[in-house]
Formats: structure tokens, C-alpha cells, sequence
């Protein structure tokens, strides 16, 4: 292919790939085969001589895919956020560099043609593509096969403005309702004791059905604690709990 | 106006070695085809049954796996041998090769990463795509954000396409992949000059034991090594001329190439210097009894003096925490070896440890070393004997085997805890060496006495790819199975994955967590978090440790309160059951390894009654609780 074909191709893809949004399948190969033909340019810069066409194919396929962290490089030393569109105009840019060197170097010198390359380049094609749908059908198997069951957990968290507590919390005379999060995966249908302790003395206790593969919140009531002391309060489901630390309403320091 | 002209004749065949002729028959090739094409996918059937009899725990998951392999391996080094094979049939059997040799990783880890390093460059390319910054400190491997190459190669893929990262990284990984094929091909053949040779040297060096899981997973070194064998064959290129313009232009792929090597990898860039000198030292020993061209000297130290460049002003200017990285791997695994050679002979670590690998796996890997010292023994005398090639060639046959005997000593490592990674990773390199001078031998083997060498060069071929993956990878690497606590593969259960998503829905990214080594893989990849898992002058592995009843070191909580640490992660997994790699924190943690778990129930649920630490999340196994150190010492009733 001569390197003004080669130049058009790369910006055509590279310009879809910036611009277009289309599916990822499709664009796959696009950004590959916009990637070989940078190597490629690469490779007439550099060198501009004959090779044996798998060490054009394996070079080009290097140069290409080394261009990317190059690139990625440059526009972080340039203080460029690295972006899909900065990166595609960021290659077409160096498609052009080369290009410029490409063809100023052929103008000199003339361009080497390998007869051998198409041919050697469809073989590598079809036999990558047959090995890779051979790996997406067992991949695929693989997937839709049954797989044993992972374990499964119950979680309580504290929610809402429970959550974002950072340290001891004040609790009124009339008490409070702390949200609590319950959520469960990978386990049959339970109830399990909900419970609310302040210090030792177990406050309230309630018996709360937990649904497999459901997420909720739930209030829970908690008392205020009988003095401005520190007070440990548990919030327990089965065998799962969260602790803060609260004080009571009233005035004496302890 | 055309721009192309014919291709160059005589002149150009001296810098380019001709190609064996196409095939003239379509007929092989359409064997080959549909030989392959059956074995390829009897092979995946069975490594997919190996993954579900891993699953399933029957058992059956080695033999399967390995008949697999065998079912396709064997007639593709058939059809890449066989005289008859023309130049584009080996391609495309090498290509397939490559695909295939792919796939037990692929089955492995087909939706997201899997093995530890895995997850630092997950985090590093979906840290790209959401701030579009490099560089940024990696919490999981430290200095994984330092070398950009293969994560921001996978970023900008994502990003252009539109996959996802870790499709994106399949992407990159399967062409890097089929880029190490290709490239030890072309290196044999830059070097022998002859298709078969070439041929089977690719398939030596695929023995090795990273070669079909570790170098194939979303690491640096998976990108690294294919352009490291690159650079060695645009390096030959070079030495080999013709001078003027097109050694220029060779020279400036090798600097481009290796320039590449050392943004991606820190350990492969070094290992690449460490060839390039081993070239020139040949070269140099040459030269001086006037057997080389002084311009192939000459231009083998120029390129090795600006890749030398290269790496150390990058390793100074870029990545100066490389050296502290590194550094305590080797002084470590030096002082194990000197403690095994001491008088108690402590220090040293079992081979095949706990291992569920079944008997003929580990008789292989002892076996392999054989087989490679043997190979490098007949190689030793057959280049003395035969002393053929131009200058290049003979250059780098001879410092082919000065690499290839460099596998040897790394054999002491891999007895040693701290060095065994280090040894392993340095096969990769080595077993170059040992593939481009083994190679002639057993193609001189199989043209002397084909009906009785090549069933036994396959049944060898066999064993050695046998031993040296079992020695190279555990099997929870290798295969799917049951959660298993501290395993780095297996350890990461749904529960781990929902804490680290409530954790990052409810209270944002980035935030600065302690936590165990398994837990951090998931807060720092998946949960986008910055977990510590301790080290010497951080200690936070002593929260964890500190009994009940004693107190936490102030200088720690100072440290974690001055660089804003805010959650505390405890796995109670730790207080059950012991680490399958033997390891809570890190490598050199200070704590005990023995038959029973380091830590007690107490020691891990301590916080549940300290005032400084409010439990905001609990599912059972896993914990997460919120610094509050300005209610450190406070009473509580």
C-alpha cells in the first residue's frame, strides 16, 4: 500500500474513532488496524528498507501499540488531560509527522514493495480470527455452564446520617432512630434477632425477616443513654453488628 | 507521481535473510488447517472440562488440563518441523499457537482481574480514563504508576472503543502475546537463518514457566518482554548493516523499542540492558581476536550506551522509587540464601509446600531442570563444534548462551522466599538463551533420525512444559475452585466485593484505608480506594496485632491520624484460617507463620469496644470501621 494510502486510512479511522459512537465490536478492529498502519509508517520512517514480511508484521504491530504510551506521555508532559478525542487527534497528529518524513524519505530514495506482505498478512488475519472463535466458543460454553454457588453473606451498615457519624453523638431524652442498612445475597430467606444494646443492657430486641437478594433500610429505635456519659450502642442482626458511641442528655460531667 | 519501486535484490538479501519459499501446494495447508482447527477445539473443550473439574473440586483438573495443551501443542510443533512447511503455513501455525497457548488464561480470569498485579493496573487504567493523568501512586503495587506503558495502552483503547478496561486489556495482551511468538521467531531466525530452527526455538521458549500464565496476565511484564525480544531483533538488524542509512534507521527502532521497554517495565528494561551487554561483551571478546567486523562491535555498544541512557535517566528522573522497590526483594533473598548455607540452614522455603499439584506434575519440574541442563550441555558442545553464520549470527548464538546459562544460578532463588519471584520472573529471560541454542540442536536431532527422535523430542517436549508451569504457578492460579482465605486468587468472595462497593457508594473514592493484603487488593481496584497494608516504617499491621487489653503504639496512631487514614478494614478470615501463600500483610510482616492463624477472634474484634473506632459496616467475615481519634482514651460505660 503507498504511504499516502496508508496516511488517508489511519485519519478515516482515526477520525471515527474520535467522532463516531459506534459499537465496540466494530471499533475494535478499527483502532487496530489504525494502530498497524502507524506502525507501519513507523517502520517506512526508520527503516524505508526491505524486511521479511513477518518482521514487518511483528514491527508494525510493536511500533503501533508503542505509540499509544508514547503519545499518553507526551500529552501528560504537556499538561493534556488524556481523553479518547486527545489521544485520536494526538495520533493523527504523529501519523502526519511521520507521513511528512515518509514521503519526503521515498521521494529521495524511492519505496520498497513486498509482494509477499498481503498474503502473508491475510494468513495471520484468518488464522488469528479461527483461533479466536474457538476461544469465544469456549469462553462462551464456559460462561453458560452452571458454576457452583459462591457464599453467600447478610450485611448491616449504618445508613443515611448514621453513616456519616464521625464521632459520639448526643441522643435526646425522647431517643432517636438510627437507619440501619440490611442487606442480603447467596442465602435462603431468614429472620434473625434485631436487637439494640447501650452499654451492657440489651434496649430492644425484634425479630426482622431478612429476603434473599434484597438491599433495605430500617429505623431503628435507640434510647437515650441515662447519663452525658460515653455509652457504647450496638445495633446487632444474627450475628452481624455496627457499634457507635453516644451520650445522654443530662448535665454532669463524668 | 508513484512513490513505490521495486524491492532491493542482492544488496538487500545480505541485510535481510531470504524467506523459506510459500508452499507450492495448497494441500498442507488445508490440512494444517483443519487438523488444527479440530485439535484447537478438542483442546478448549478439555481445558474448559479441567476449569469445571476445578470447580467442582473432582480432582481431575491436572490431566485434563494437560491433554488439553497436548492435543493441540503436539501437532502444531508437527506442522511447524515438518520440512515440508512453507514460510506462511509456520505463520499461521505460529499465530494459532500463540491464540491457543492464550486460552488457559483467558478461561482463567475471562471478566475482570484475577492475579495480584492485575488489579494495580486495572486501577491505574480506570484511574486514566476517569482523571486522565499518569503517574498517579499506585496503593497496590507502589510503583506500577511510575511505568505507564501497558495501562495507559490499555486506557486509551477503552477509551477509543469504547470496551471496557479489562476487555481492552485482553485486547493488548493477546496481540503482546502473539507479539512474543512472532518475536522469538524472527530472533531465531535473525540468528540461525533457517524457518525450522525458528520455529522450534519459539516453542522451547513457550515451555517456559511464565509463559502461559504469568506473562499473559494484565501485568507489565506482559507487554514488556515481547518488546524486549523486539528490540533484540531490530538490535541484530542494526549490527548487522548494511552501514549507512539502514543501520541508522535500525538503530533508531532499537532506541524506539527500548525506549517503550522502560516506560512499561522496570525489571524487563533491566533484564534487556543485561542481554544488550551480554552481546557486547561477545562482540568485544570477538573483536579483540579479530573474528568481528569492528562496526558490529561498535554498533552493539552504541545501542547498548543510549538504552543505558534511557533506563537510568528514567529510573532517576521518572521513577526514582524503583531502586526502594526492588532493593529489599534481593538484599532479602541474599540473606536467606547466606542463612541456608549457615550452619542452621534456615531461611530456605519448600518447593511444592501445601501443594495440591498431583506427583507426576512435581517429578516434571525437577525433571525440566534437567532437561535444560542437558539441552544447555549439548548446545555448549555443539557451538564449539559447528561455527557457522556471519559474524551477527555467531555474536548472537554465543551470548544467547551466555543468557541461557544465567537460568542456572537463578535456580538458587527459587529456594529462597524473598528471591523466588525474582527467579521466576527471570526465566522469561533466560529461557531466550536456552531456546535460540537448544533449537539447532533438535532440529540437527530430527533430520538425523526422525522416526525415532521426534516421538521422544515430543514426549521431552511435553515434560518440560509440564514441570515448568507447575513450578512457575500454583495451581489456585492455574485453575478456579472454592474461596480459599489468602490466596490472591481465591480469597475474593462476593462478600469482600459488597463491602468495598457500599464502602465507595457511600463514602466516596480515594479515601485512605488500613487493610489486609486481600481485602486491599479489592478497596484499591474495584472499590477505587488507597489502602495500606503496612511495612516497616508504617506499621499498620499492629492494630491488628495489639492484644485486647494493651494499648496501640501513640507513634502509630500518630502517623494515622496526620496522613488522614479514616477506615480501618478486618477480615475475621484471619482469626479461622491460614493464608494459603503464608502471607497477611506483606512479605516482610512481623508476624507468625505456623499450622495455626496468627491472629485470635479477640485480637480482630477489639474495635468493637473501642471508642476511637465506630463499626459502620459489618457482613460477618468482613468489618469496616471509621477512625475517630479524638475519642482515643476516652471512658466509656
Amino acid at each position: 500500500m503507498t504511504t499516502p494510502r496508508i496516511l488517508a486510512a489511519t485519519y478515516v479511522a482515526l477520525a471515527v474513532l474520535a467522532f463516531a459512537d459506534g459499537p465496540a465490536w466494530a471499533l475494535t478492529p478499527l483502532c487496530l488496524g489504525a494502530l498497524v498502519a502507524l506502525g507501519e509508517l513507523w517502520l517506512r520512517a526508520l527503516t524505508g528498507e526491505a524486511m521479511p514480511t513477518v518482521t514487518r508484521i511483528g514491527l508494525a504491530i510493536a511500533a503501533g501499540l508503542v505509540s499509544l504510551p508514547f503519545l499518553a506521555i507526551t500529552l501528560h508532559a504537556t499538561g493534556i488531560l488524556i481523553r479518547p478525542r486527545t489521544v485520536a487527534i494526538g495520533l493523527a497528529v504523529l501519523a502526519t509527522v511521520l507521513g511528512v518524513v515518509v514521503l519526503l524519505r521515498e521521494r529521495a530514495h524511492g519505496a520498497p514493495v513486498d509482494a509477499r506482505l498481503p498474503r502473508t498478512v491475510a494468513v495471520v488475519a484468518a488464522s488469528g480470527a479461527l483461533t479466536l472463535a474457538v476461544g469465544f466458543v469456549a469462553l462462551s460454553a464456559y460462561d453458560r455452564l452452571p458454576h457452583p454457588p459462591l457464599p453467600g453473606y447478610t450485611s448491616l451498615a449504618l445508613n443515611g446520617w448514621a453513616g456519616d457519624l464521625r464521632g459520639p453523638v448526643t441522643i435526646p431524652a425522647r431517643g432517636v432512630h438510627v437507619p440501619v442498612r440490611v442487606s442480603s445475597a447467596g442465602l435462603p430467606a431468614a429472620t434473625q434477632p434485631l436487637r439494640v444494646r447501650v452499654g451492657a443492657r440489651l434496649v430492644s430486641g425484634r425479630p426482622l425477616a431478612v429476603t434473599p437478594d434484597t438491599t433495605r433500610s430500617v429505623d431503628v429505635f435507640v434510647p437515650a443513654p441515662p447519663d452525658n456519659c460515653l455509652h457504647r450502642v450496638e445495633i446487632s442482626l444474627g450475628a452481624t453488628s455496627t457499634v457507635f458511641y453516644a451520650q445522654g442528655p443530662g448535665r454532669h460531667r463524668c | 507521481m508513484t512513490l513505490t519501486r521495486p524491492a532491493p535484490g542482492p544488496t538487500a538479501a545480505v541485510a535481510s535473510p531470504p524467506e523459506a519459499p510459500a508452499t507450492a501446494s495448497r494441500r498442507p495447508a488445508v490440512l494444517c488447517a483443519a487438523t488444527l482447527t479440530g485439535a484447537g477445539s478438542a483442546g478448549a473443550a478439555l481445558l474448559v472440562a479441567a476449569n469445571r473439574a476445578a470447580e467442582w473440586d473432582t480432582g481431575r483438573q491436572f490431566a485434563l488440563f494437560w491433554a488439553g495443551m497436548l492435543v493441540f501443542t503436539l501437532p502444531a510443533v508437527y506442522w511447524l518441523v515438518r520440512r515440508g512447511s512453507g514460510a506462511r503455513l509456520r505463520v499461521a501455525v505460529l499465530t494459532a499457537y500463540a491464540g491457543f497457548t492464550y486460552l488457559p488464561k483467558l478461561l482463567r480470569t475471562p471478566d475482570g482481574p484475577l492475579f495480584h498485579d492485575e488489579f494495580a493496573h486495572w486501577r491505574q487504567a480506570r484511574e486514566i480514563l476517569l482523571d486522565g493523568h499518569l503517574f498517579e501512586q499506585n496503593p497496590i503495587v507502589k510503583v506500577v504508576g511510575d511505568f505507564p506503558g501497558l495501562h495507559s495502552t490499555v486506557a486509551a483503547i477503552s477509551g477509543l472503543t469504547g470496551v471496557s478496561i479489562w476487555h481492552g486489556a485482553l485486547i493488548v495482551l493477546i496481540v503482546a502475546h502473539l507479539l512474543v511468538v512472532l518475536g522469538v521467531a524472527v530472533l531465531a531466525e535473525e540468528i540461525w537463518q533457517d524457518a525450522r530452527i525458528a520455529a522450534v526455538a519459539t516453542i522451547i521458549y513457550s515451555l517456559n514457566s511464565s509463559f502461559l500464565f504469568f506473562d499473559t496476565q494484565f501485568g507489565y511484564e506482559s507487554l514488556a518482554i515481547p518488546l524486549l525480544v523486539w528490540t533484540l531483533v531490530a538490535l541484530h538488524r542494526a549490527m548487522r548493516g548494511p552501514a549507512g542509512r539502514a543501520r541508522l534507521g535500525w538503530s533508531a527502532v532499537t532506541v524506539m523499542l527500548s525506549a517503550a521497554t522502560i516506560a512499561t517495565h522496570h525489571l524487563t528494561a533491566l533484564g534487556l540492558l543485561g542481554v544488550m551487554l551480554i552481546l557486547c561483551a561477545v562482540a568485544t571478546a570477538r573483536a579483540l581476536r579479530r573474528i568481528n567486523p569492528r562496526a558490529v562491535t561498535w554498533t552493539a555498544w552504541a545501542l547498548t550506551v543510549a538504552a543505558t541512557v534511557l533506563v537510568v535517566a528514567y529510573l532517576w528522573v521518572v521513577a526514582p522509587r524503583t531502586a526502594g522497590y526492588l532493593d529489599p526483594y534481593l538484599a532479602k533473598a541474599l540473606d536467606q540464601i547466606a542463612g541456608m548455607a549457615g550452619e542452621g540452614g534456615g531461611g530456605g522455603r519448600t518447593l511444592f509446600r501445601e501443594s495440591i499439584a498431583p506427583w507426576w506434575e512435581r517429578a516434571a519440574a525437577f525433571g525440566a531442570q534437567g532437561v535444560a541442563a542437558f539441552g544447555m550441555l549439548a548446545a555448549a558442545l555443539w557451538l564449539r563444534r559447528k561455527r557457522e553464520g556471519d559474524a551477527v549470527s555467531r555474536n548472537g548464538a554465543l551470548a544467547m548462551f551466555v543468557l541461557g546459562s544465567c537460568y542456572f544460578p537463578a535456580a538458587l532463588l527459587i529456594l529462597t522466599p524473598s528471591g523466588a519471584e525474582g527467579a521466576r520472573r527471570s526465566w522469561a529471560f533466560s529461557y531466550l538463551g536456552i531456546a535460540l541454542v537448544v533449537a539447532p540442536l533438535v532440529i540437527w536431532l530430527l533430520d538425523r533420525a526422525p522416526r525415532y527422535t521426534g516421538p521422544a523430542l515430543l514426549a521431552v517436549c511435553a515434560v518440560v512444559m509440564v514441570g515448568n508451569t507447575a513450578a512457575g504457578m500454583n495451581p489456585s492460579y492455574r485453575f478456579p475452585g472454592p474461596p480459599v482465605f489468602g490466596s490472591d486468587t481465591r480469597s475474593s468472595i462476593p462478600e469482600v466485593s459488597a463491602a468495598s462497593a457500599w464502602l465507595r457508594s457511600t463514602q466516596g473514592r480515594d479515601l485512605r484505608i488500613v487493610a489486609d493484603r486481600y481485602s486491599g487488593l479489592i478497596f484499591g481496584s474495584f472499590g477505587g480506594q488507597r489502602p495500606v497494608t503496612g511495612s516497616v516504617t508504617f506499621p499498620t499491621y499492629e492494630l491488628y496485632l495489639a492484644q485486647p487489653d494493651r494499648k496501640i503504639s501513640p507513634q502509630l496512631i500518630t502517623q494515622l491520624s496526620e496522613w488522614r487514614f479514616t477506615y480501618l478494614i478486618v477480615d475475621r478470615r484471619m482469626a479461622r484460617e491460614v493464608p494459603e501463600i503464608q502471607i497477611y500483610f506483606e512479605t516482610n510482616e512481623p508476624v507468625p507463620h505456623g499450622d495455626q492463624p496468627a491472629f485470635t477472634l479477640g485480637q480482630l474484634t477489639k474495635f468493637d469496644r473501642t471508642p476511637w473506632t465506630i463499626k459502620i459496616y459489618d457482613s460477618g467475615n468482613i468489618a469496616i470501621y471509621r477512625f475517630d481519634f479524638a475519642s482515643l482514651g476516652k471512658a466509656v460505660r
